[in-house]
């Protein structure tokens, strides 16, 4: 006898475990027949060891004691797997240890109609604003742009005043303002952050500002409320090629790299110079249609370079600094990329208007 | 503003064809927006923006034009005869605010007859969308149009003393104006008045009492220069917007008074007949200085991002009238006085800029630090609250931030309110009078839309700010709002879901945990609603189901179930850390209870939690039951408890001594039996 014999025990020991496989009892008669107490092979081979020369002892004995503890361990784990399984089993009837009663796989209780419709999944939806708010967000989180976030209820100072834009301006009749009995007014663009982030940030300046906002207006195209996005770059050196080159990029990102940007000279009061963006119309071709009137073009965001009165204002130094704004409506974004046609149909509450985003 | 096209190319030499010539004008930022076939001219609708005054009349946007299409300005050439008569010895102009008119310049007609205008005016008129009145009135709006000039014509009979006084209203003051309403004025107007009182407001429209007519033989020409902000105000006072005070408002070019009032004058002699007085009445104590102004043209350059050649810029700058002077690097210009938007070196950029076309200018992107962007905290977790109602099965719905005053009331009532209301100065409806202390109307009143509209379940969210007036002014709180619905089903169902919504919600967003406490009033049954509240007994939501008064309220038919959390004692929950999975089996057990109703479900629980074996992993609610063969007021609760060992296999004696340990130590406390 020699360390040849503990080879053939764990050859046969691994091969009577296999065929017993999930069945308790088999295991059980297994481990009686391997690792009993009384007669267990493992005894048998343990007794041996004394009967061995001094000189083999050593190599016996390291030998001996890897097989116990294997044997050991593939006992616990096919008990482990047996206490939780597969007690026996015939085809179609399976009993499962700790269910007492039978639980029928593999069958089916009746002939099926599997053309009949699934259970419909209760899949949440978001609102198509906050879809294409969080598609542009990405898009300027990924340029190194921050997302910024300010007060819907404003003072005149971040809503006007700073952005150039003082009492009795002609400009304030194109954004016509709710106010407060307290003097506060819901602020009538998402701008008022720019002059926020501006009196507490150093350039660079790298920020976007999506929000809510209010103008006292309610039309086919116009709502008393709806949302706005609007973006901010100011460094040393920042000129009209780079406000050029960011919105191109930026459109491109959200519409297509096909279409056309067409800049045209704008005003604003925070902006100088100023201009208009259009782009080439995504649903015509610029062929002409109902969505760009005929022309060819959409009108998509307002942009320009900032106005030095916007930074003196905002203590800023004009000198050394340039800097561009852009701003542009959600809504409009989602009506034109889902062909929503009432502005006023996305505040309506309309939970099938929402359920066609899941 | 509307423009006849040909009126418009009569004041250009070598100007392209009209397709050309809108291309041109768009691309200098005259948006041409429309293009219609007129009386003899296209009508073109330009979009002029509000500081460019000066472009909205056919002389200025042909200005513009002649820059944008390489064409030339005709001179304005007319023929004006004077008599030997002086106007001042037939009518006299004081001017008392000087503030507020800086030029005041009159001419007399004399021995005019009025009939109507001739055809060729009467058709650049309508086409610009002007009705023809008269043959002197016609000519004020046609050099208004022509040359941007609003001017105003009096019967020089019906000018008391025949006198002219520029001087603010008396308080209690009143004037019939040409519309035919009587205005009531005040010391903050300007006006026009003769030796008997008010005959104008000026810069805005004339009076009744002085208006020419078909009997009108002498006319005094008023060509002034208003201020912009006395104009401003006093129309906005009214509540009148008209040509003369919507160019006013922006600016007008004090030189072009004279010039103006000569083109008028000429006219009206030209198409009635008259005789035009000698000399120009002409109050103008400060005339126009022009501002001088200098930049560099690699400045500009820089700041563009396109080399732009020093002659281009002259060109572009002679063609506008700034009269430049080009030295080197530098160009001086004189501000002429059509423009009011040039202050600054910026404002002299754009000029340039936007006739060398932005379609010039190289497309190069700005180069910045690769700093990662960063999210506003705020949009983080509005946007957590989101998600977490979506991974929910939610829709998400938008609702106006206003809402109807007497439905708030209902938030000072109940539990989650924020603060003082906050309502609105001049809100578009009265239902839109005061900002939402709460989500719950706005969802609720959808909720009825989503009804009406033959919705059978409901299941939606909102997220959004509520604002109220605190101590420190107005407040914003984020809130999420949830709505659901189902057709049928037991209360105790609905408000389990709603529940394990709300559940789910706490956890993903990050809020303290909460306690239910009953309540909820007057959103919810009192039987079937529960206030939130963090370990201080401060409420931070209220879920349950609508009371039958609010459901009538918005005509609600079926059972709804709401929820609002405010968000702000949300924290960003901590990333999950793995635990170690169990080597050893558990063991499952249940243990049914009898007790009292009046035992709540969290206080049998909180016990067992207390009492139970430490190898006891979780306690669940496995069933609940109340009805037959249970006394009146007693529940029977399944608990199912799991016990494990991390080092070994529990026996089933051992489970078995647990629960009976259990067992006694609850019946000690909560006198309760078992089943």
């Amino acid at each position: 006898m020699s360390t040849q014999r503990l080879e053939e025990v764990r050859s046969s020991f691994l091969a009577d475990l296999e065929s017993a496989g999930a069945d308790a009892e088999a295991v059980e008669k297994v481990r009686i027949r391997y690792a009993g107490r009384r007669s267990g092979l493992l005894n048998e081979l343990t007794a041996h060891l004394r009967e061995l020369p001094n000189e083999k002892k050593r190599d016996y004995g390291r030998g001996l004691n890897e097989l116990k503890k294997e044997i050991e361990a593939k006992l616990t784990e096919a008990n482990m797997a047996v206490r939780d399984t597969v007690v026996n089993a015939e085809p179609g009837q399976i009993h499962v240890k700790g269910h007492p009663s039978t639980v029928s796989v593999g069958t089916a209780e009746s002939r099926i109609d599997v053309t009949l419709p699934g259970t419909p999944l209760a899949r949440g939806a978001e609102h198509p604003v906050h879809l294409v708010r969080r598609r542009i967000e990405e898009i300027f989180l990924r340029m190194g742009y921050d997302v910024e976030d300010g007060p819907e209820v404003e003072d005149d100072w971040h809503n006007f005043e700073a952005l150039n834009i003082p009492p009795d301006h002609p400009a304030r009749d194109d954004q016509d303002t709710f106010y407060l009995a307290d003097g506060h007014l819901l602020r009538t663009h998402t701008s008022p952050v720019q002059a926020r982030v501006m009196e507490r940030r150093e350039p660079p300046i790298r920020i976007i500002v999506p929000g809510r906002v209010y103008r006292r207006d309610s039309d086919l195209r116009h709502s008393p409320m709806f949302h706005q996005i609007e973006g901010l770059l100011v460094d040393e050196g920042i000129t009209v090629a780079h406000l050029k080159a960011t919105l191109e990029t930026f459109l491109h990102a959200l519409f297509s790299d096909e279409v056309d940007v067409r800049l045209r000279p704008g005003y604003f009061p925070f902006t100088e110079p100023s201009a208009e963006v259009d782009i080439s119309c995504i649903f015509c071709g610029q062929k002409g249609c109902g969505v760009c009137s005929g022309s060819g073009w959409i009108e998509i965001l307002g942009s320009g370079m900032v106005d030095p009165r916007v930074f003196e204002a905002v203590g800023i130094d004009s000198e050394r600094y340039t800097g561009f704004a852009f701003g542009l409506g959600l809504d409009r974004v989602a009506m034109l990329v889902y062909g929503i046609p009432d502005l006023r149909q996305l505040f309506a509450g309309d939970q099938r208007l929402t359920r066609q985003f899941a | 503003m509307i423009f006849d096209s040909e009126w418009l190319t009569e004041h250009l030499d070598g100007a392209p064809d009209l397709d050309t010539l809108a291309a041109r004008l768009t691309d200098c930022g005259c948006l041409v927006e429309l293009r219609e076939a007129g009386d003899g001219a296209e009508k073109w609708d330009v979009e002029v923006t509000t500081n460019r005054p000066d472009a909205m009349n056919h002389r200025g946007l042909a200005r513009e034009a002649a820059v944008a299409a390489d064409a030339v300005m005709r001179p304005l050439e007319f023929a004006l005869e004077e008599t030997g008569e002086d106007a001042a010895s037939l009518a006299s102009v004081e001017v008392e605010e000087g503030s507020a008119c800086s030029r005041y310049v009159a001419r007399v007609i004399r021995s005019v007859s009025v009939g109507s205008s001739p055809d060729w005016m009467q058709r650049r008129l309508l086409n610009c969308g002007v009705r023809p009145i008269n043959a002197v009135v016609d000519a004020t709006n046609y050099v208004l149009l022509e040359l941007g000039q609003p001017l105003h014509a009096f019967d020089l009979d019906l000018v008391r003393g025949r006198r002219i006084i520029v001087r603010p209203a008396e308080t209690g003051e009143k004037l019939m104006t040409l519309d035919g309403e009587e205005r009531e004025l005040d010391p903050s107007m300007l006006m026009i008045a003769d030796a008997g009182g008010v005959i104008a407001l000026a810069g805005i429209m004339g009076g009744a009492d002085s208006e020419i007519h078909e009997g009108t033989t002498d006319v005094l020409l008023e060509s002034a220069h208003f201020d912009a902000l006395s104009v401003r105000r006093t129309a906005r006072r009214l509540g009148m917007r008209t040509e003369a005070s919507h160019r006013f408002e922006r600016g007008c070019d004090p030189e072009m008074a004279a010039v103006a009032c000569d083109r008028a004058a000429a006219l009206i002699a030209e198409l009635t007949g008259g005789r035009v007085c000698k000399d120009r009445i002409d109050v103008y104590p400060q005339p126009w200085e022009g501002q001088r102004m200098e930049f560099s043209v690699a400045a500009l350059s820089a700041f563009a991002g396109l080399e732009i050649p020093t002659q281009r810029a002259l060109e572009i700058f002679r063609g506008l009238g700034f009269a430049p002077e080009g030295q080197g690097d530098l160009i001086a210009v004189t501000v002429p006085p059509f423009r009011v938007d040039i202050e600054r070196v910026p404002d002299l950029y754009e000029e340039v800029i936007r006739h060398v076309g932005y379609d010039a200018i190289p497309s190069q992107l700005p180069i910045l630090g690769t700093t990662p962007g960063q999210r506003n905290p705020n949009w983080e977790l509005v946007d957590r609250a989101r998600e977490a109602a979506v991974s929910a099965g939610l829709a998400e719905v938008m609702t106006f931030s206003f809402i109807d005053p007497e439905i708030d009331d209902q938030v000072t009532t109940g539990p989650l309110c924020p603060g003082a209301p906050l309502p609105l100065d001049n809100p578009l409806a009265q239902n839109q009078g005061t900002m939402r202390r709460s989500l719950l109307p706005g969802m609720l009143a959808a909720a009825g839309a989503n009804l009406n509209q033959g919705e059978r379940s409901l299941a939606y969210f909102e997220q959004g700010r509520v604002f109220s007036l605190g101590g420190d002014g107005p407040e914003e709180h984020e809130r999420l709002g949830v709505v659901l619905s189902a057709e049928d089903g037991k209360t105790e169902e609905r408000f389990a879901r709603l529940k394990g919504v709300v559940e789910h919600l706490i956890d993903e967003v990050g809020l303290p945990a909460v306690r239910w406490v009953r309540g909820g009033a007057p959103w919810l049954i009192a039987d079937a609603g529960a206030v939130l509240t963090d370990d201080d007994g401060t409420a931070i939501g209220l879920a349950g189901m609508l009371s039958a008064e609010l459901a009538a309220r918005w005509d609600l038919r079926q059972d709804v179930a709401v929820a609002e959390l405010d968000l702000a004692r949300a924290a960003e929950p901590a990333p999950p850390r793995f635990e170690p999975l169990p080597r050893h089996p558990a063991v499952t057990a249940d243990m049914t209870v009898e007790h009292s109703a009046e035992l709540s479900y969290s206080e049998l629980e909180e016990a067992v939690r207390e009492l139970k074996s430490e190898q006891v992993s979780s306690v669940d609610l496995a069933a609940r039951y109340t009805g037959a063969g249970l006394p009146e007021g007693s529940v029977r609760t399944t608990l199912r408890l799991v016990y494990r060992h991390p080092e070994r296999s529990l026996t089933q004696d051992e489970v078995n001594a647990a629960q009976e340990s259990l067992r006694r130590r609850l019946a000690e406390r909560l006198g309760i039996t078992f089943a």
